[in-house]
């Protein structure tokens, strides 16, 4: 049995924790003390780069890489907290919010002081109004303290954190998206390039961290770096030469809902496979796992054949998923894929920004599509002509069968590949809401197809049996590229040989 | 300069180029809505994708590939590149703008954007000018695969002259973006989301405009719109673009001396839009300018020479109008005429009556017919000058140029007219209004001869009137303030026996045994250039679409 490894909410339950004295007594800000007094700011970003920490918002992107293109010669420069935590399915960063908003300034502080930065937007998603209060507290008491404001604690820094609300966009959690929104703009994305680490709030040069990957600074500069690879896995990327390491270090906050008996956040080592982590959450309700989505609604779904996967940023990319922001959805028997993706779809539809042509008129469209198949209205054809292939005779010619179409399923996978194309990885949007919504559409609809086929043959929604309902490894391109990698201590014991 | 690989052609091009104006200048079309060469550049409408090529991530060294993502043609800018980063050795982009993903890439963007269009082409005034339907018909499918409701958001009364039908809108903000950017006024924004995004005007709650689009450069937003969707009032349901002619002229409206492109038909003019120049007008005009026109096609038009019979105004034939003015003039001492030109007409007209004041009438002072002044109006990207006349620059060059001659204006004119027995005038400006001392010094004259093209306060005060010619019915040269001489062209006859002003001026010098003989306006504008100082360049031939700066 798998054990949780509680480090970013391992005083989450203490009672009052949000304040400063008790926080304090947890080790609140002696790792930022520790920071200062030991590291320059540039060992600082090299510490972060060689722990691995990736970016929990959703790309995993690494954020050490991140701070390297970041320029030290133009001032100012900003850091905006992504707090918009908007997908759904993930909950974590609002019970760090709400719970030990102390620790999110730790992080920030010490994300300051290793880029030079002296002013800190926190963009907090409309709804936390409890958790901007237990922020704006912990910001004053801070303050007091004199952890922020000018000159904080003699060392010379003047670092300010203001918190701003959303105002309940989901784009604005992306990270361009909530920098215009910030300056007071209409909240869409913006080209790239320039990226925000070159050109973000107010066109200078900003990091965007989403608030779980500010909460691990504390603990790798407390802790070190070597502490801090060890959790996790190191997987080798093979296609370099030598092979690079491609690190899967930390703790991940899996925001774990639907058909388990206990659902919640649960703080993990990285790495672990679907099984495991349904174990860990009280175990499934229901017969048997029909489907998990791994990384928040636009992830694509993971098959009950798939429940071996790790869930880790390359683990689930190489499975053509992702990570995302480690919302876990699990659903049982009992569930209709084509509603579920319905669901998924209305939201979509819901929250496109409306800014570039294919998101604006493609998501409502493919929300369209799905409602017509849900309500039974969706389009089929059988086609009499004769279809060719090897005869019983063992020539080739009409071998008598005759062909169904189902028209809206095609319609409906060739709309959602051209806003985003989920083969090539290639979007014709601005920004990757594109793909947030073809890849959900894309990935039921091949991995579950007997189910779309149902609703439109029988013109009712038919939740079929989990293995009537899956579609075979084997004979889905959907599943292709999906091998196991390995890590990078194994990889490097064979090329050594 | 940026060396680069279009499809298969090698070009070189300016440094910060993008790829849109690269092939256009190639004639290579890259479909574009949201782009507009005088806007930012939101890369909203997806349409203009290209293909750009580089360095394949993980393969050796030099293996040069297409880019994963397409990229917008509209921000992808070339420049120069550092002899390590030159693809292929010496390229400083390769970029494919008809590779078989960027085709399948605009059929996908074009279906997208007829979604939810009502394709009411046969009701819009667009049609036949339309992106829409010329990308559509170029790039896009022939079917539609959309089965559910289209948006049928509703048509919107935007301000005095602009229209808003928001089914046809395509939402690429160009209009927004002008209001924000050229303008400054910022009328136009945003509502609703994601397929419900619409223009609009600020309103209150209950929907009554808070601000309407009524600044003076709001007509440009109809030009820019690349869909039907921004409509003229004025031009409403008038004429299909392609039963109108075109001719490149100028603006007559002020001193800025933008350059336009005037529609017509043979019953006047329908419409004025502007025409790109770099250093004048850029790609707009104000509305003062694309509304002005109307009295072009007026009713009241002089047609006729009127003669002054018992107090009255009453028409003649051309022939008794300018023997009763030969008369007069050939009767009255040289000190005693005053011959006044015009900032309205144009330097060959000037030019004439100049030659006509100096050679024919022996008078060297000219007055200057001017002083026509309104608001000046500066906008972040534009201004409308205060002088209401297109060619006061040229007027008071051309009028002044032969030897002695003394060119009045204001007070000292009226003064001078006063004193005078027989007044030349050439007016063609019908809204000017009179002040009371140049009312007071018309009257005192004795013979007043006025050429203008509609009734005005001073053909009420003439004895003969003489029909001339509008901007739009002559061709000639119009000096504007910053010293662009520009050509305006011919487009509809004038009405009636109306004549060119110079053509007026030259039949009075032959009666008077002048020696003014010019058979075209190119005729005097070559005599303006050997004559004129500054203009030695600016024959029509040279002027071209353009335009000369004097130096």
């Amino acid at each position: 049995m798998v054990q949780e490894k509680r480090i970013l909410y391992e005083h989450l339950d203490v009672p009052n924790i949000n304040t400063f004295d008790v926080f304090r007594q947890h080790e609140g800000y002696t790792r930022f003390e520790k920071a200062i007094a030991e590291f320059q700011p540039e060992e600082l970003a090299q510490m972060v780069w060689d722990a691995g920490l990736k970016g929990r918002g959703g790309a995993g992107f690494s954020t050490g890489e991140k701070w390297s293109f970041v320029p030290r010669d133009i001032e100012p420069r900003y850091l905006c907290c992504n707090a918009d935590e908007s997908e759904p399915g993930t909950f974590s960063n609002r019970y760090v919010l709400e719970k030990n908003p102390h620790l999110l300034i730790e992080g920030i502080l010490i994300c300051c002081y290793a880029m030079g930065i002296e002013t800190t937007y926190v963009y907090i998603r409309g709804e936390f109004t409890l958790g901007k209060k237990m922020l704006d507290a912990a910001i004053k008491e801070a303050y007091e303290q004199g952890y922020l404001g000018e000159n904080v604690r003699d060392t010379g820094l003047n670092i300010n954190i203001y918190s701003h609300p959303g105002a309940g966009a989901y784009i604005c959690g992306e990270e361009t998206g909530l920098i215009e929104s910030l300056e007071g703009k209409r909240g869409q994305p913006r080209n790239k390039p320039p990226f925000p680490a070159v050109q973000g709030v107010f066109m200078k040069p900003t990091v965007v961290q989403n608030v779980e990957t500010l909460c691990n600074l504390p603990f790798i500069v407390g802790n070190g770096v070597e502490w801090y690879t060890q959790m996790g896995r190191t997987y080798g990327d093979t296609r370099f030469d030598p092979p690079k390491a491609d690190p899967n270090t930390g703790t991940k906050l899996y925001c774990i809902s639907g058909d388990v008996n206990e659902p919640g956040v649960y703080e993990l080592e990285l790495g672990l496979t679907c099984t495991e982590l349904i174990e860990v959450a009280g175990g499934l309700r229901g017969e048997e796992v029909k489907a998990v989505i791994p990384g928040g609604s636009s992830a694509p779904i993971l098959t009950h054949y798939e429940l071996d996967t790790r869930l880790d940023f390359t683990s689930l990319t190489l499975a053509k998923s992702m990570l995302g922001s480690g919302g876990i959805i699990v659903m049982n028997e009992t569930r209709n894929i084509v509603d579920c993706l319905l669901n998924i779809m209305k939201f979509y539809a819901h929250e496109s920004c409306g800014q570039c042509t294919p998101c604006r008129w493609g998501t409502p469209w493919v929300r369209d599509i799905v409602q017509r198949i849900a309500d039974g209205e969706g389009r089929q054809t059988t086609i009499t002509r004769p279809k060719f292939g090897v005869t019983e005779s063992g020539r080739w010619g009409d071998t008598g069968e005759t062909e169904e179409i189902y028209e809206d399923l095609d319609l409906l996978e060739n709309v959602a590949n051209n806003i985003a194309n989920v083969d090539t990885m290639t979007w014709n949007t601005i920004c990757v809401f594109g793909i947030a919504v073809s890849w959900p559409a894309v990935s039921y609809l091949r991995k579950f197809r007997p189910e779309f086929e149902a609703a439109i043959r029988d013109s009712k929604l038919v939740t079929l049996s989990v293995a009537e309902a899956t579609v075979p490894p084997e004979e889905n391109y959907a599943y292709q590229q999906r091998f196991i990698p390995k890590e990078f201590a194994e990889i490097q014991e064979t090329t050594e040989d | 300069m940026a060396f680069i690989k279009l499809n298969d052609l090698e070009i070189e091009v300016e440094d910060g180029t993008n790829i849109v104006e690269a092939a256009r200048e190639q004639g290579i079309e890259v479909p574009h809505y949201c782009y507009h060469a005088g806007l930012s550049r939101p890369a909203n409408c997806r349409m203009c994708l290209v293909e750009p090529y580089g360095p394949i991530p993980g393969a050796p060294p030099g293996t040069i590939g297409p880019a994963r993502q397409l990229a917008t043609g509209c921000t992808l800018t070339v420049r120069s590149a550092p002899p390590e980063r030159k693809l292929e050795d010496k390229y400083d982009a390769i970029v494919r703008t008809d590779s078989p993903r960027v085709i399948k890439a605009r059929e996908d963007i074009l279906e997208f954007l007829l979604v939810h269009h009502p394709l009411d082409c046969p009701v819009c005034d667009q049609a036949g000018e339309c992106d829409l339907q010329d990308f559509s018909y170029r790039h896009g499918h022939d079917k539609s695969r959309y089965l559910e409701v289209k948006n049928v958001p509703p048509k919107k009364d935007l301000g005095p002259d602009v229209l808003l039908y928001s089914t046809r809108c395509i939402v690429c903000t160009r209009c927004i973006r002008f209001c924000d950017e050229v303008s400054g006024s910022g009328e136009l924004g945003l509502i609703n989301r994601g397929s419900h995004d619409e223009i609009d005007i600020p309103r209150s709650h209950e929907g009554t405009p808070i601000q309407l689009l009524d600044n003076k450069l709001a007509g440009n937003v109809v030009d820019i719109c690349p869909v039907g969707a921004l409509i003229s009032k004025d031009f409403l349901f008038k004429s299909r673009p392609w039963f109108m002619e075109k001719t490149n002229s100028v603006c007559s409206g002020c001193s800025v001396g933008c350059n336009v492109t005037v529609e017509y038909k043979a019953d006047g003019l329908y419409r004025i839009k502007p025409r790109f120049h770099e250093d004048i007008n850029q790609h707009w005009m104000c509305d003062d300018g694309r509304l002005g026109y109307h009295y072009v096609n007026s009713d009241d038009r002089l047609q006729l020479p009127l003669k002054k019979v018992d107090d009255e105004l009453s028409t003649t034939q051309w022939a008794d109008a300018l023997t009763l003015i030969t008369e007069k003039l050939s009767e009255v001492e040289e000190n005693d005429v005053v011959v006044i030109g015009s900032a309205q007409a144009t330097n060959e007209d000037n030019f004439v009556l100049q030659q006509f004041a100096h050679d024919v009438l022996k008078t060297t002072q000219l007055g200057l017919f001017g002083q026509q002044l309104g608001e000046e109006h500066k906008y972040p990207q534009f201004t409308i000058e205060a002088d209401k006349n297109p060619n006061t620059a040229g007027a008071r060059t051309i009028l002044g140029s032969a030897n002695g001659n003394v060119v009045l204006e204001g007070e000292a004119l009226w003064e001078k007219v006063a004193g005078a027995k027989v007044v030349y005038l050439v007016s063609g400006a019908p809204d000017r209004p009179l002040e009371d001392a140049e009312r007071e010094a018309l009257e005192k004259v004795e013979f007043l001869i006025v050429q203008d093209v509609l009734p005005s306060a001073v053909t009420e005060l003439a004895d003969v009137v003489l029909p001339g010619t509008t901007f739009a019915e002559k061709d000639g040269t119009f000096t504007n303030s910053t010293g662009w001489v520009q050509r305006i062209r011919k487009t509809v006859d004038p009405p009636g026996e109306a004549q060119a002003d110079w053509e007026i001026t030259q039949q009075l010098a032959k009666r008077l045994g002048g020696e003014i003989d010019y058979h075209f306006a190119g005729e005097i504008a070559i005599a303006i250039s050997e004559n004129v100082e500054g203009y030695g360049d600016a024959t029509h031939q040279n002027i071209g679409d353009t335009g000369v700066k004097l130096d």
